[in-house]
């Protein structure tokens, strides 16, 4: 009842000032119309009166969102056009004055309803007390129609607002239509550049490898000398277990398999033990979550820590995953010297996997440092 | 043989290197990519460059470059590029323009090391050495399949060997028939494919090669 009230009270000064409002903006509208209408036929001449009127439209629709903010709770994109917000202005100053009719109707049922009050204050007796009591029920009924008044106009307000310089619901479903095949074709760029790289990892690790161990063996088996054919079988097979290495590294950077049997506390643990510069991990999520969201903070985590330790020769690296709201938070910052490039392949490729899931990822890394990367995924 | 090696994995560049100075051959240089390699023929040209097509920066082509490049500069130089996979562009480029001594091996052949080193001291000799894989394709991809439907099975086996450089010597040797018998495979297919017979064992097979990757 209390919140019902306050909210009553703000919206009615909000149409006060709304009222306020529409007496400057009809003003306007009357002014910039007497303005037009000289240069209406004339292209070059209306362009320049246009271009105040529109700069002065712009500033009076500002004025308004920010009363609709403030005192009525409509927030409205400040994304519009100013020929709009000069067809807004043009209109509001109707819905400005209905709002000071209805502020003005509530003034007069107040008085009414509360005359009983003060009314002995104005009259010298009051000779007809039945017809008072039913004129201020009468004042008391007009107050609660104004109550309606109020919200029905701060109805009319918002569609008003919505109407003119809210993106139309065309436009934002052309627009969500964008955003996602944009972020689409980077999935398909992402996942293409994460095959590059596998594909490299497997010809400039595994296969080199794998071909100097047949070389060795090649050698050795052509060596006449026994004592050398010895040692270099011995080489082969070091350089077999070599190869085995190489090859699970390249699978767990392909993906990790404990990310799907232990979770991503686990990957990340292992992401820490792996690392050559101390890494502490602060993990503070309740409950484990979506596998897409677990996968893309694995992968901000351990791309940010390998390009840590390959570039900036850090002493220590810390890792936080954090969830608020239904938005996990992941950041990874190091004491290195700086400088990274979010133009980057790895992080350019990172911020189009976080972007395909609608999270954003931010690299603040200056010169000397330090670095944090940073990512806010949506989950749950 | 005087050698020079672009390889721009340490490891399997260090591999080489041991390996052919076993063999008694004098490595000039061994190098990473394909700038210091232009650097080192230029400073003493050897008898063969081993290069491998994928070295930095960009990981691509830089060493076919190179070795086209060798190929037009030095043309008594011969050259041996090793690929990771067959690529009938590579193979095709460097069928272009001069085409003695030239070489196309798949990196993976290295490790048969009778038949690199042999590969390698055919193309130091102005010889050619085609990797049997990148013939394989050729043979399987050609646009004159017409012509090649002509073949009888045993001219085919004749044919892929004498793309991969082998002498009709050679040729009797693998596949077990004798030096006249593979001459007479050797003719009837020049007429089947309509190659008019040029002088010269490189010459033949390069006009093999070039027909089929055309």
């Amino acid at each position: 009842m209390r919140v019902m009230a306050r909210r009553l009270v703000r919206c009615g000064a909000g149409l006060i000032l709304g009222t306020a409002a529409a007496a400057v903006e009809l003003l306007f509208a009357l002014l910039a119309g007497v303005a037009l209408l000289p240069v209406a036929a004339w292209p070059k001449g209306r362009r320049a009166v246009l271009r105040p009127v529109l700069a002065g439209a712009r500033i009076l629709a500002e004025l308004e969102r920010g009363r609709l903010r403030m005192w009525l709770d409509l927030r409205v994109t400040p994304a519009y056009e100013d020929v709009r917000a000069l067809r807004y202005v043009a209109c509001h100053w109707a819905l400005g004055v209905l709002g000071g009719v209805v502020m003005l109707t509530a003034a007069i049922g107040l008085a009414y309803g509360t005359f009983g009050v003060y009314g002995w204050l104005l009259l010298d007796g009051i000779r007809n007390p039945g017809s008072l009591v039913l004129g201020s029920l009468g004042g008391f009924f007009l107050v609660f129609l104004t109550v309606q008044g109020i919200f029905g106009v701060v109805g009319l307000e918002g569609q008003l607002a919505r109407h003119f310089l809210g993106p139309r619901h065309q436009e934002e479903l052309e627009r969500r239509i964008a955003e996602l095949s944009a972020s689409r074709a980077a999935v398909v760029d992402a996942v293409n550049d994460e095959r590059r790289r596998i594909e490299r990892d497997l010809h400039d690790g595994v296969q080199q490898r794998l071909v100097a161990l047949g070389m060795l063996l090649g050698r050795a088996r052509r060596s006449q000398d026994a004592d050398r054919r010895d040692r270099l079988l011995g080489q082969a097979h070091d350089e077999s277990r070599r190869a085995l290495d190489e090859l699970r590294e390249v699978a767990w950077r392909i993906y990790p398999t404990t990310l799907d049997e232990a979770g991503l506390r686990a990957a990340l643990e292992t992401v820490a033990e792996r690392a050559s510069v101390p890494v502490g991990v602060e993990y503070a999520l309740a409950e484990e979550p979506e596998q897409a969201v677990a996968t893309v903070a694995y992968f901000v985590v351990c791309e940010a820590v390998t390009n840590a330790v390959k570039h900036a020769a850090p002493t220590r690296i810390s890792v936080a995953v954090r969830a608020e709201e239904k938005r996990m938070y992941v950041s990874v910052r190091d004491d290195g010297c700086g400088g990274a490039n979010a133009a980057g392949s790895g992080l350019f490729g990172l911020a189009r996997r976080v972007a395909a899931l609608d999270g954003s990822l931010s690299v603040d890394s200056p010169p000397g440092g330090p670095t944090l990367v940073a990512a806010e995924l949506p989950c749950g | 043989m005087r050698v020079i090696l672009a390889e721009d994995s340490t490891l399997l560049r260090e591999g080489l290197v041991r390996l052919l100075a076993e063999e008694g051959h004098e490595v000039l240089a061994a190098v990473g990519n394909a700038e210091l390699l232009l650097k080192a023929v230029a400073e003493d040209p050897p008898d063969v460059v081993v290069a491998d097509v994928r070295m930095p920066p960009t990981h691509t082509d830089e060493g076919l470059r190179a070795a086209l490049e060798i190929r037009g500069r030095w043309p008594g130089v011969g050259v041996l590029v090793l690929s990771q996979y067959v690529e009938k562009r590579y193979a095709t480029e460097l069928l272009t323009g001069e085409t003695e001594g030239v070489g196309y091996l798949l990196k993976d052949r290295v490790v048969q090391v009778d038949e690199f080193l042999d590969a390698l001291e055919r193309v130091a000799a102005g010889r050619a050495a085609f990797d049997p894989e990148v013939v394989r394709q050729l043979l399987g991809r050609t646009t004159h399949t017409d012509l090649l439907a002509r073949l009888t099975v045993r001219e085919r086996d004749v044919l892929a060997e004498m793309a991969q450089g082998h002498t009709n010597a050679a040729i009797a040797r693998r596949l077990h028939i004798s030096q006249s018998g593979v001459e007479k495979h050797t003719n009837a297919i020049f007429d089947k494919l309509e190659l008019t017979g040029g002088e010269g064992y490189s010459r033949r097979v390069l006009a093999v090669l070039r027909y089929l990757g055309s």
